[in-house]
């Protein structure tokens, strides 16, 4: 399957094959793969393409209501899947680490994390539990954490997701494995911090050459980290090929529409405008606090001034804690700002009551983040968008099925669709209902919150398109909240960076990214891991650490 | 402000304990006014009743007098804790002795039953409800499943009597059901009250294995009776903790399974706490059918006794005790739930 080997493969996967059994089809289909000392492999796939049950038979325990149909999985030579007992839990966590996503909900609520990373070592080598514990800290400084005495005391909720990820790299490092598998690592982690975390990833694992499994969705994670990339699709492996060559061009049809939907467009033109028309909304000096005079205050937003035009796209962009959210809030009215001002067509509707201000809402809608959270189990497809109608005036049966139908077939849904509950629908699918509810009053203002988060890469790229797509056939304004600078390429005209509740930089797209003025936004742009190379950067972690 | 800052710097179990100390006096100061007016809201006349009906109205008014019946509720408020406070809970006319004396000797042999009791069924439920859930469809989970549907149905009073007739009439293995001790041997002397603990101490092996055999059958009737219901609420809360995903986590790291079980046990503690304290505040009145099924003299008996002769002094020297017994469970409780949780705030 690839060029001669180096080295002996430390991982092999042969023909390996997970499922039900019976007649049903497998979930992993004769996955064949090798992995070597001192390599970082890739291994991409959207939802559902097995990535993660790969990981865990790899580890020799599959899920229950699972089994191994068939192939072998060897670690050094020797198949996994033979070993005993007490082989087999030498094997998990100390010749083969794990790093899973989600960190805060891999970590015993109720232990200190200090005790945790020893409990690991400790599971697998003969030493004292003050001899663990100050390996575990020595661990945590090594992973960045500063003051790791303080925080191996700590217990997982008065961590940060960042550090709560470290902590579990830190357990899966602990025991020296020979093999690590990261699984989604740095899934829902702010850029910058994701960045920090592979950066320490690769470092070490360069230093002490492992050999890396890294499942990912995200294309720019390979580009920058890995040596080879394998693509899964529905459970098998489909293509295995040195980085380099599979960004110059995958063989796979398939690969390729990953590659292509990975790449940012470019920014949609707009007419230009007058200076004299007038903006569509005006926030002016917003400011939100949040605590009472006796408890610790803090202020989400700070001051916070912007503008959008008829058919111009915002972008508010900034990490986890910036304010983002909470300025898309107080323009929909859901939460009142301390002070300030919101202009919209012109008018004042910053203290407008909750009864005057609803003929407004027609005409500002937003598409929340989680789209399974905001969709109404309950509830059928066709109720889902027809619930906005009630902000409109009232009309026929057959108006509102007609208006249904064509809601649909504007974010690109089949009609029949309409009779479906959200659990039956892909998380691409959900978002796009998201949208079709916000249209459905032909709002002149969208604010779409993080549209493009914990996507798989084509279904992002497709949200993309349908927004460019409406925007340019309905003419509506957007406020776009999100931290995926990628996303971000492809849809704003203007961009504004917050950072701690301010404004840090406001211009339009193009200068920002061309030349950015702030040292934070020149650390968020850094922090990005694009699948091309913008111009006049090039870093590719891997290579400039290997160096 | 320097107060807050000392606070804060105290450990987090001194500030829990501290806390919850804090709230005891108040607690109980509540508890005294509420056993006060308890009495003061029964119908009638204290003195009237005490006289009976027959008295003429200068005796009672005498008597009212003696009693301060006849000053301001504040002060008889007032001098009610006084009296309290020196352990004078008044005279039992049924008994002929101060209330007090009554529940000191009584006290300690209700303590003792529940005490043990209690120990054997938070052990013997939060071992069935472990191996259940870690073998599931194995035979402690059948039997389990099995217990834990009948349990509820179970009442204590006939599982006492069957126990005496299969354990003492028929096999014999058992001693008798009359009291805590046999009549033949002299008890230990008195200091804690627990006869087992006593027996220990003054050295004595006959009163003590006396007393540890009587114990057998009535600890076994209320463990049979409300293990049941502490081993459904461990299941689900265990179950919960050991198929989360951090245990999970754990068995990819390789955690043997001991390790595994044990931390996930400590993650499914705070709720078998508040249970097993509200059972066994629960127990103290509760345990009446048992202790008289085995001739205990326990604190339930006694306060049946005052209820029937329609003893006030010893209903509210009962109360009283109750309610500080309880008290001091739910206390412990509460520290030991915030200390077996870190997200608790203090």
């Amino acid at each position: 399957m690839h060029a001669p080997l180096d080295a002996t493969p430390l991982l092999e996967l042969d023909g390996l094959t997970v499922g039900i059994g019976g007649d049903a089809a497998p979930i992993l289909n004769a996955v064949t793969c090798t992995l070597r000392r001192n390599e970082i492999l890739g291994i991409v796939g959207e939802t559902g393409a097995g990535k993660s049950l790969l990981t865990k038979a790899v580890l020799g325990l599959v899920p229950e209501g699972l089994r191994v149909l068939g192939g072998d999985v060897r670690f050094d030579g020797c198949s996994v899947f033979d070993r005993r007992n007490e082989d087999l839990r030498d094997l998990r966590g100390g010749k083969i680490g794990l790093i899973g996503t989600n960190a805060k909900a891999l970590l015993d609520p109720v232990a200190p994390v200090g005790r945790q990373i020893a409990r690991v070592l400790r599971a697998h080598a003969r030493v004292g539990e003050s001899e663990a514990q100050s390996r575990a800290i020595a661990l945590l400084r090594e992973v960045g954490i500063t003051d790791p005495e303080r925080r191996a005391k700590a217990y997982p909720h008065e961590l940060s997701g960042g550090m709560a990820q470290r902590v579990v790299i830190a357990m899966a490092l602990v025991t020296d494995p020979a093999v690590l598998l990261a699984d989604d690592a740095t899934l829902g982690l702010d850029a910058t911090v994701q960045a920090q975390v592979l950066d320490m990833l690769v470092q070490r694992c360069r230093r002490r050459g492992l050999g890396v499994m890294l499942v990912t969705h995200d294309l720019g994670i390979v580009r920058n980290c890995c040596d080879r990339i394998a693509v899964m699709r529905e459970g098998e492996l489909i293509e295995i090929e040195n980085v380099d060559a599979f960004l110059r061009g995958p063989r796979q049809a398939y690969s390729r529409s990953l590659l292509e939907a990975a790449k940012a467009r470019p920014t949609p033109s707009i007419a230009r405008h007058t200076a004299s028309e007038r903006p569509l909304l005006q926030a002016e000096k917003l400011v939100k606090i949040y605590g009472g005079p006796f408890t610790h205050q803090v202020r989400a937003l700070d001051g916070v001034d912007f503008s959008i035009r008829p058919r111009e796209t915002l972008a508010l962009v900034g990490e986890s804690g910036s304010g983002k959210t909470t300025a898309g809030q107080c323009v929909l009215r859901l939460t009142n700002p301390t002070s300030g001002r919101i202009l919209f067509d012109g008018e004042d509707v910053t203290d407008l009551s909750a009864q005057k201000f609803k003929p407004w809402r027609r005409r500002i809608q937003m598409v929340f983040q989680e789209p399974y959270v905001a969709l109404n189990p309950r509830w059928r497809v066709r109720d889902l968008i027809g619930e906005s109608f009630r902000l409109l005036d009232p009309m026929s049966r057959g108006e509102r099925e007609r208006r249904i139908s064509a809601l649909l077939d504007a974010v690109h849904l089949p009609s029949s669709l309409a009779s479906a509950f959200p659990h039956e629908l892909s998380a691409g699918e959900q978002k796009r209902i998201g949208i079709a509810r916000a249209l459905a009053t032909d709002p002149d203002l969208v604010i779409f919150d993080e549209p493009t988060t914990a996507l798989d890469i084509r279904v992002r790229a497709q949200i993309i398109d349908l927004i460019r797509d409406l925007q340019s056939r309905r003419g509506m304004s957007a406020l776009f909240i999100t931290h995926d600078l990628n996303s971000v390429r492809s849809l704003a005209h203007n961009v504004a960076v917050m950072l701690h509740g301010r404004i840090v930089e406001y211009r339009s797209a193009e200068d920002i990214f061309a030349t950015p003025r702030e040292a934070y936004t020149r650390k968020l742009l850094d922090a990005e891991l694009p699948v091309e190379d913008p111009p006049g950067r090039a870093t590719n972690v891997s290579e400039a650490i290997a160096v | 402000m320097p107060l807050a800052a000392t606070w804060h710097r105290l450990p987090r179990f001194v500030r829990i304990i501290l806390t919850r100390l804090g709230m005891i006096v108040p607690q109980m100061l509540g508890v005294t006014l509420v056993t006060f007016l308890l009495v003061r809201l029964l119908p009638g006349d204290p003195a009237r009743l005490i006289l009976g009906n027959f008295a003429t109205d200068d005796s009672i008014k005498a008597l009212k007098q003696h009693l301060g019946l006849d000053q301001s509720l504040p002060v008889q408020m007032e001098r009610y804790l006084i009296a309290v406070l020196h352990g004078d809970l008044g005279m039992s006319p049924f008994t002929s002795n101060p209330v007090l004396t009554d529940l000191a000797q009584r006290a300690p042999a209700t303590l003792e039953l529940i005490g043990y009791a209690m120990i054997l069924t938070v052990i013997a439920a939060v071992s069935l409800a472990v191996i259940s859930v870690v073998r599931p469809g194995g035979i402690v989970d059948v039997v389990a499943r099995i217990y834990g549907l009948v349990a509820g149905a179970i009442p204590d009073f006939w599982v006492a009597l069957l126990l005496v007739f299969f354990l003492f009439h028929i096999l014999g293995w058992a001693p008798a059901p009359f009291g805590r001790i046999d009549a033949m041997i002299n008890a230990p002397p008195t200091i804690t009250g627990f006869l087992t603990i006593d027996s220990v101490i003054a050295g004595d092996r006959t009163a003590f294995w006396s007393a540890a055999s009587r114990l057998v059958l009535p600890v076994l009737t209320i463990a049979i009776v409300n293990t049941g219901a502490l081993m459904k609420m461990a299941q689900t809360s265990f179950r919960g903790a050991y198929q989360s995903e951090f245990v999970n986590h754990m068995r990819l790291c390789g955690v043997p399974e001991r390790r595994i079980i044990r931390s996930a046990l400590r993650n499914a503690l705070p709720p078998i706490i508040s249970q097993t304290s509200f059972i066994t505040g629960f127990l103290l009145g509760a345990a009446v059918l048992v202790e008289t099924i085995f001739a205990w003299g326990g604190l339930g008996q006694y306060a049946v006794q005052a209820v029937v002769n329609s003893d006030y002094a010893a209903i509210q020297g009962f109360v009283l005790v109750a309610s500080a017994f309880v008290l001091v469970v739910y206390s412990v409780a509460d520290i030991l739930y915030e200390l077996a949780d870190p997200r608790i705030q203090v």
